[in-house]
């Protein structure tokens, strides 16, 4: 059992509010991801977990026991961080070992131990080896075979692959995940890249500026994020924001841009009506926007007229960067469309999938 | 090609540099009234009249050898207990957080501007006060406090220089400060602990004021004192001291040769991330 609870947790910096009043449970056996821009604290939340931080305010628990004053070597916990953090002049095998040496393990029982994790990590042969002769992948197995052999009761990792090159890291993220199901341990995860979130989450907490603003799954947070910054955030590219007029009544509404106007479905008309002929935030997912040839059948399909102001390619389909008066938007349309950079062209808005969100208060209307 | 004018005037400064120590040890290998009526200069017309007369005499003085091992004494300690406890300090400094800590921190790197002289007479009375005085130990722990200032100041920044998170994952893995000390960052830390060594022990070997005011005693003296007493009691002998001189400098050349790669690290050690 590894339940994580974190309680009112406040961490001040002199004036700078780091962790606003977090509150968060993780059960057992949950890899859960802590994702936000740089600075919203959720390395500095981990940190407080891991006890190389003192709480301002507020408690921490580790299975239903108060760590608040406990130090980080008791707290059952193991840390792979972003630098990987490796003893320099000590082999591989001894970097793995160095925890369980220090806890007067014994000699038969540290081997035990380090061959299996470098087994589960393909490193066997690596473990005579200094960290200067490996490369950045193999120092990152190290440093994760240096935390599985403490087998502790939760894992944290710090942006664990942000230092691999981009092939690595979807091949790395890939082995974390067979491994948190392999071992079956907490994992709590620190990064700043929603794709990472969104690929090897069982749910995500979306934090910014020291405060969470929604805990999901990761299907929950792409249809149904709670605020404008969480829609922003989860989901890349980025979901498209515009600024709107709600006109119309109850019959017949429609969102109204200064360049163009959008139907708004049948069943998300009741929940508008307090707005109309007021201002909201109108979103749409890029891959929500089609082109009309190829747009998928049975959706509820705005058509808007746009300048096609640049294209790119990436295989399988297209980005089209358009314009809107002067405001720009991005689509992700199918690969087979011929039109070019300079055109005016049509595409659809898929309103099944609007957000709405406050204008104010950044939260979604629509829920 | 364009760097042959650089190379040119360096060279010209380290030959210019080298010439009062290269005309010691000409005069070093002549005898008395050559040194006495001519320049050294003068040591390389005909006739050469070289000698080792000088050597000789020096080494054969029964003082000298006794001197030798004080100054071995004196300097071996005298290096590596500045070294430690300035580590232990600098350690606390760079890593660990306490109340008053940036101020205690400048505070001892100030007393780098007190000259040893002042601190002469409060500290000989010290030492008599605790009846210490005339011992080695005595003056291990004047050669620790007169070191500590420098010695703290360079091994606290390049402490600093360490990664944090290196730190922390021994501290998560279950170390203790002093595990952390000892099997981390002094290991890892070999450069700037070598060239302090170097600072320390060239510092130590050639002192003559506090040796000459603390150890009172002919039977303790190093061997600066030693050479230094080779002058009043023969008169102005300039050939013998220079010979003593050169025999002085010889061990201190040994270590310095012995980690002089260290002494061009240990210069840079903290010139970076303070």
């Amino acid at each position: 059992m590894a339940e994580v609870r974190f309680e009112h947790v406040t961490k001040r910096f002199g004036d700078v509010v780091a962790v606003n009043d977090l509150n968060l449970e993780i059960p057992d056996k949950e890899f859960l991801v802590l994702v936000g821009p740089s600075g919203c604290g959720k390395t500095t939340a981990l940190r407080l977990l891991s006890g190389l931080e003192e709480i301002t305010n507020g408690n921490i628990y580790i299975n239903d026991s108060l760590v608040n004053d406990v130090p980080p070597k008791d707290r059952d916990i193991a840390m792979v961080f972003q630098s990987y953090a490796l003893y320099p002049h000590m082999s591989v095998y001894n970097n793995m070992a160095f925890g369980l040496s220090l806890r007067k393990t014994p000699k038969d029982e540290i081997k035990r131990r380090v061959n299996e994790a470098a087994h589960i990590l393909g490193i066997e042969e690596l473990l005579k080896r200094k960290p200067r002769q490996l490369s950045g992948g193999q120092r990152q197995r190290v440093a994760l075979g240096r935390a599985i052999v403490r087998e502790p009761a939760v894992f944290l990792f710090d942006e664990p692959l942000s230092n691999l090159d981009a092939k690595l890291r979807v091949q790395t993220r890939a082995e974390l995940s067979k491994l948190h199901q392999r071992l079956g341990t907490t994992f709590i995860y620190v990064t700043h890249d929603q794709v990472e979130a969104m690929t090897m989450a069982t749910r995500i907490a979306v934090m910014d500026a020291g405060v969470i603003q929604q805990v999901g799954t990761p299907q929950e947070l792409y249809e149904r994020p709670d605020n404008a910054f969480v829609a922003g955030f989860i989901g890349s590219p980025a979901m498209n924001f515009f600024e709107v007029t709600v006109r119309g009544d109850r019959d017949e509404m429609y969102l109204d841009t200064d360049t163009f106007r959008v139907a708004v479905p049948s069943q998300k008309v009741s929940l508008l009506v307090p707005y109309l002929e007021k201002k909201i935030i109108f979103g749409i997912r890029p891959e929500h926007i089609h082109v009309p040839e190829y747009m998928p059948s049975g959706i509820v399909a705005s058509p808007v007229r746009a300048r096609l102001d640049v294209t790119e390619l990436m295989g399988n389909e297209f980005f089209f960067y358009l314009l809107s008066g002067n405001k720009q938007f991005l689509a992700r349309v199918d690969a087979r469309t011929t039109a070019k950079p300079g055109q005016d062209i049509e595409v659809v808005f898929n309103m099944d999938n609007m957000h709405a969100f406050d204008p104010g208060t950044g939260k979604a209307v629509l829920r | 090609m364009s760097r042959l004018p650089l190379h040119l005037i360096i060279v010209g400064i380290a030959l210019l540099w080298m010439t009062p120590a290269f005309g010691l040890l000409t005069s070093s290998f002549r005898d008395a009234a050559a040194v006495a009526n001519s320049g050294w200069w003068t040591a390389f017309q005909t006739p050469f009249d070289f000698t080792l007369e000088n050597y000789q005499d020096v080494l054969s003085q029964n003082r000298m050898g006794l001197s030798f091992i004080n100054s071995l004494i004196i300097s071996i300690p005298g290096t590596i207990i500045p070294i430690l406890v300035a580590g232990y300090a600098a350690f606390a400094f760079a890593c660990m957080r306490f109340r008053g800590r940036d101020a205690l921190f400048i505070f001892v790197v100030a007393l780098l501007v007190v000259p040893v002289q002042m601190t002469l007479i409060p500290v000989l009375r010290l030492l008599t006060d605790i009846k210490l005085v005339g011992t080695f130990p005595a003056i291990w722990l004047a050669h620790t406090a007169y070191g500590l200032p420098f010695a703290i100041f360079l091994l606290r920044n390049f402490f600093g220089a360490l990664p944090r998170e290196l730190l922390e994952s021994a501290y998560l893995d279950g170390a203790s400060n002093f595990r952390v000390f000892f099997r981390l960052v002094l290991p890892l830390s070999v450069p700037a602990l070598a060239s302090l060594a170097i600072f320390q022990f060239l510092w130590v070997w050639n002192d003559l004021l506090v040796a000459l005011v603390i150890l009172q005693d002919p039977s303790k003296v190093p061997m600066t004192v030693t050479i230094t007493n080779l002058v009043s009691s023969y008169g102005t002998q300039w050939q013998l001291l220079t010979s003593a001189a050169f025999i002085s400098m010889m061990l201190p050349l040994v270590v310095f040769f012995a980690l002089q790669r260290y002494f061009v690290q240990g210069i840079l050690a903290g010139s970076v991330k303070g």
